[in-house]
């Protein structure tokens, strides 16, 4: 019960099957027994963990259920503010950020039922796609261990695909919940700028910053965002926009959904593989009564340079303490950066934010007069080989982390809902995936593509996880 | 003398320059930031 789908589990615990504490149990003996290889953990809280089961076990037993998400087992990204745990951020320093509020999304969550069995590793101030972090270990990827799980919430992605929590919450500034959940062939979802509280998170960029779940199906991502979503005082950057019933709709025939797949940039220079992996699936839509439309994209080259003045302006002003007074504690390539934002001049940066508004207008007027949402590569190649994405100076690193997030990068600039779903496997065992992306708030429209998707191509009664070995 | 690291820092910057320099060379007077959320929350072109 351990590896498998969150909404599976969340019937059993419902029915009685297995209880919460059973389950909770199990977490944490396979989290004890195989997270030294896979480094997904920072911190794991099994006393908090096992006591809130007993509890949610007992509310059960009573009557009193939450709702799907009871006695499901969970874990976070360690830059969520949780009460009585430390933050780390991937930083060498243990508690790195204090919040006045735990976070929003996970004092949702709570409320919801979920077991919070810990905080989870990550590339260190969320900056960087391929989780390497020299403080507290390289996550694995646990499908092909030595390679790149992805990042920067690379510990969310890989506690889920290694069977360890049944869903995990991500932070996504310029890809960082899609990137390692195409790393991992788990399901990620980065919601609509706004859809889902920022309050109680580590900022990297108040304007790009995303929350978001990770899950190993569709069906268990519109859950826990159903539980998360939503209006927050503590972050008035929420949009008041009324959360839909994302479950409602999620079966719904997707026949007649006009899909797009970009003739420009996003294919350009990809893995074969990669390739022929995304265009399979397209054709698996399209066999589902889908139509899909070949279409230019309006300028993602100048979305990710408006992204990056954006974001490095805002990373700099947020984390510029630790740039100047503890250089030294920071990964070269992160402080590299950090220190590009300190150089932007303001008139760029407002230059860019004024830009965004209008490629941002004249996007989803254009493509979503077109089409309902896109369907396009996450990542250029498969997982890579962590020894080569370190290898070299600075400058290659820094380099080479653009390239990797490259496809998600202008999708985060537009603020748009984008889904991760793997697409299968390459020859050597590692995930390939899509990204599905919507008009602004439209995440179930989005959430009903992967699932059509994932329940016609037979992904749900396939391997969804890499069997580990002790 | 400037490090390997800062010249990078530098030819980043530039880069990034050059890109606002290119795209927004025709911004409107009226084209502002608040804009972003308007075309998310589908305002930006309502009429009164």
């Amino acid at each position: 019960m351990t590896e498998g789908t969150l909404e599976a589990l969340a019937a059993a615990l419902a029915s009685g099957t297995v209880s919460s504490l059973d389950v909770t149990r199990r977490c944490l003996a396979r989290i004890a027994r195989l997270d030294g290889r896979i480094r997904s953990f920072i911190t794991v809280d099994g006393d908090g963990a096992l006591a809130t089961a007993r509890t949610l076990d007992a509310e059960l037993r009573a009557g009193r259920s939450r709702g799907p998400l009871h006695g499901v087992p969970f874990a976070v990204k360690d830059l969520c503010h949780v009460r009585g745990l430390p933050t780390s951020c991937g930083t060498k320093t243990a508690e790195y950020f204090r919040a006045d509020v735990e976070c929003a999304a996970v004092r949702r969550l709570r409320r919801a039922g979920v077991v919070l069995l810990g905080k989870l590793n990550m590339t260190e101030l969320a900056l960087g796609p391929f989780g390497d972090n020299a403080h507290h270990g390289d996550v694995q990827n646990p499908w092909r261990p030595g390679h790149s799980a992805g990042g920067s919430s690379s510990g969310s992605a890989a506690a889920v695909a290694a069977g360890f929590a049944l869903g995990a919450l991500g932070s996504d500034t310029g890809g960082s919940i899609r990137l390692p959940a195409a790393c991992c062939g788990v399901v990620g979802l980065k919601p609509t700028y706004g859809r889902v509280s920022r309050a109680g998170v580590m900022p990297l960029s108040w304007s790009l910053d995303h929350v978001g779940p990770l899950t190993t199906t569709v069906r268990g991502a519109a859950l826990v965002l159903q539980a998360i979503a939503g209006r927050d005082p503590r972050d008035p950057t929420t949009s008041r926009r009324a959360v839909p019933d994302y479950g409602s709709t999620l079966d719904d025939p997707v026949s007649g959904m006009r899909v797009g797949v970009p003739e420009n940039y996003y294919f350009d220079g990809i893995d074969p593989e990669m390739e022929a992996g995304v265009r399979g699936a397209v054709r698996a839509i399209e066999a589902l009564g889908a139509t899909v439309v070949t279409l230019r994209l309006p300028d993602p080259e100048a979305l990710v340079g408006v992204a990056n003045v954006i974001a490095r302006s805002e990373s700099a002003a947020i984390h510029g303490r630790v740039v100047r007074e503890r250089p030294h504690e920071l990964q070269p390539a992160v402080r590299a950066r950090l220190e590009v934002g300190f150089n932007i001049s303001a008139h760029d940066y407002l230059q860019a934010q004024r830009l965004r508004a209008r490629l941002t207008r004249e996007f989803v007027v254009e493509v979503f007069r077109a089409v309902d949402v896109l369907v396009a590569p996450v990542i250029p190649e498969p997982a890579p080989a962590l020894d080569g994405v370190k290898a070299g100076s600075v400058e290659d690193v820094v380099r080479r982390m653009g390239r990797f997030s490259r496809l998600t990068r202008p999708f985060s600039a537009l603020g748009l809902p984008a889904l991760s779903v793997p697409v299968g496997l390459s020859a050597d065992g590692r995930p390939l995936a899509l990204q599905i992306v919507g008009r602004p708030f439209d995440e179930a429209t989005v959430l009903r593509l992967g699932h059509a998707y994932e329940t016609a191509t037979g992904r749900l009664r396939g391997l969804l996880q890499p069997h580990l070995v002790d | 003398m400037l490090s390997r690291d800062d010249r990078a820092v530098l030819a980043a910057v530039a880069d990034l320059a050059a890109v606002i320099e290119r795209t927004a060379a025709d911004l409107a007077l009226t084209e502002e930031p608040s804009g972003f959320i308007a075309a998310l929350e589908g305002e930006a072109d309502a009429d009164d």
